[in-house]
């Protein structure tokens, strides 16, 4: 076959992959910017952002060459495909990682709350889902795909946790900076239970590029 | 929803002298649909079209084994008269080959073959086949110059309107624009679409761009067997065959 497109192809890939890993750093600093109240690092979060966002647009410039150029078909159009929304899917991930990394900087300013949640397992709960699922991708594992979509429903039921736990706390002790302390973790928690949600569409792309089948919205089963 | 079946191959073997080209090729065509045949050069898929209408006939070493029906007939049984088969079952090939006559003859000559003196009848005929294969506003003030004076498009178009003249239910097409340009090809594909509202028809081409753009089923050959037959959405989305996968993304062939 073309050595220059199956090259390009390699290439789109790596770039995916290279999106996918400053996405999980960018998600492993924010989350350990909440857990040690580390303004300073969630600071180099925000910052880093545009580097994620660069590199979607270099995967969909790449992407559009290799679709009006080549015309691919079968697995390799549906690979492309899953590319460009693989990194629509990265960048909200990057966004959301932003977004914790805001409430970490003003969650470092109020008093520490024993009476919080934890929200450790929920960002654990995520973490796994993600880099799961950035897994299934790179190796194009459908089963692994098929594990990320059954653990959505853990870090939905975790984030309800926390959310109750939050309108316990908040409706207790602290006076205001409780209660602003308690809103700006369902916040937090709220950002997680999205990267979850967002790592599930990444392992549907992974069965959609092996299987040929959408499994979004269960349109397809698998 | 499903059309009726038009053609049908049934087991169908084909030999030229000892080599076998064609091996137990089963395969329907649908009324009014566009079936694309696709697949390596040698792979079968011209032996194929051309036992559509008998074509391989004229080689004498050639046989068919199995059946090959149109509307239920076997084509190869006794008592199948070829010139009709080949007036309802029409061709047109890779290159243009129009006669050196001019394009009014050149439209009117299966007309006057297959008997018709009727000459307000053949005009009528000529205008219509070269409406219908979108050639008339080209050429009608011209009508009685020769032929080959017309662009390598417009000759293959005219070809496309002299089968088109006998009013035939198939019209086969091998490969009918792999000579031309892409603005005389894309005349070509329009056309396709047009045509398959009053007529099937099936389609060899060596470009995977131009089956996936004009047909509605697709078949792929390789060393003389079909490999993968579906609807064209299907073979060039999600192949179920490791073999068309690999031909349609251009890892072999």
């Amino acid at each position: 076959m073309d050595q220059r497109f199956q090259k390009e192809m390699e290439q789109l890939k790596v770039k995916v992959l290279q999106m996918a890993a400053y996405t999980d750093r960018a998600l492993e600093r924010a989350l350990a910017a909440i857990a040690n109240r580390d303004a300073e690092l969630a600071r180099q979060v925000i910052d880093s952002d545009r580097d994620i966002n660069a590199m979607e647009c270099e995967v969909d410039n790449l992407s559009l060459r290799l679709l009006a150029l080549d015309q691919p078909v079968a697995m390799d159009l549906r690979f492309i495909v899953s590319s460009m929304r693989m990194v629509v899917d990265l960048e909200r991930i990057g966004d959301e990682a932003v977004n914790i990394a805001e409430q970490a900087v003003l969650l470092a300013q109020l008093p520490a709350m024993s009476n919080l949640p934890d929200l450790n397992s929920l960002g654990s709960q995520v973490t796994d889902m993600y880099r799961l699922g950035v897994r299934s991708f790179r190796d194009q594992d459908p089963e692994l795909a098929r594990q990320v979509c059954a653990a959505d429903s853990v870090a939905d039921d975790l984030n309800m946790k926390v959310l109750k736990e939050c309108m316990d706390a908040g409706a207790g002790e602290g006076g205001l900076n409780g209660l602003d302390r308690a809103i700006r973790t369902v916040i937090v928690a709220r950002s997680m239970e999205r990267i979850g949600d967002l790592s599930t569409n990444i392992a549907e792309a992974c069965i959609f590029v092996v299987k040929g089948v959408s499994v979004k919205h269960h349109c397809q089963p698998f | 929803m499903t059309t009726p079946l038009k053609m049908s191959a049934r087991n169908l073997d084909f030999y030229y002298g000892d080599f076998k080209a064609l091996h137990a090729v089963n395969l329907d065509v649908r009324t009014n649909e566009v079936t694309a045949l696709i697949g390596p050069s040698g792979c079968g898929k011209s032996t194929f079209l051309r036992c559509l209408n008998r074509m391989n006939d004229l080689i004498d070493i050639a046989r068919v084994e199995g059946e090959l029906l149109l509307d239920g007939q076997d084509i190869y049984k006794g008592g199948m008269d070829v010139v009709e088969l080949r007036r309802r079952v029409g061709m047109v090939f890779q290159k243009p080959n129009p006669f050196p006559k001019t394009i009014f003859e050149n439209v009117a000559y299966g007309l006057r073959v297959n008997g018709s003196s009727d000459n307000a009848f053949i005009a009528g005929q000529v205008e219509k086949s070269l409406k219908q294969a979108a050639l008339w506003n080209e050429v009608k003030d011209r009508l009685h110059t020769n032929a080959l004076g017309l662009s390598g498009g417009q000759q293959q178009r005219l070809c496309i309107a002299r089968a088109l003249a006998v009013e035939p239910e198939i019209l086969l097409m091998d490969e009918p624009a792999s000579a031309l340009d892409p603005i005389a090809t894309q005349k070509i594909e329009e056309l396709i679409h047009e045509l398959k509202e009053d007529l099937t028809i099936i389609i060899v081409t060596h470009s995977m761009q131009q089956a996936a753009r004009v047909s509605d089923m697709t078949a792929f050959f390789y060393m003389g067997k079909l490999i993968e037959m579906d609807q064209t959405e299907t073979i060039f989305t999600r192949p179920a065959n490791k073999q068309t996968e690999d031909y349609i993304t251009g890892r072999f062939g």
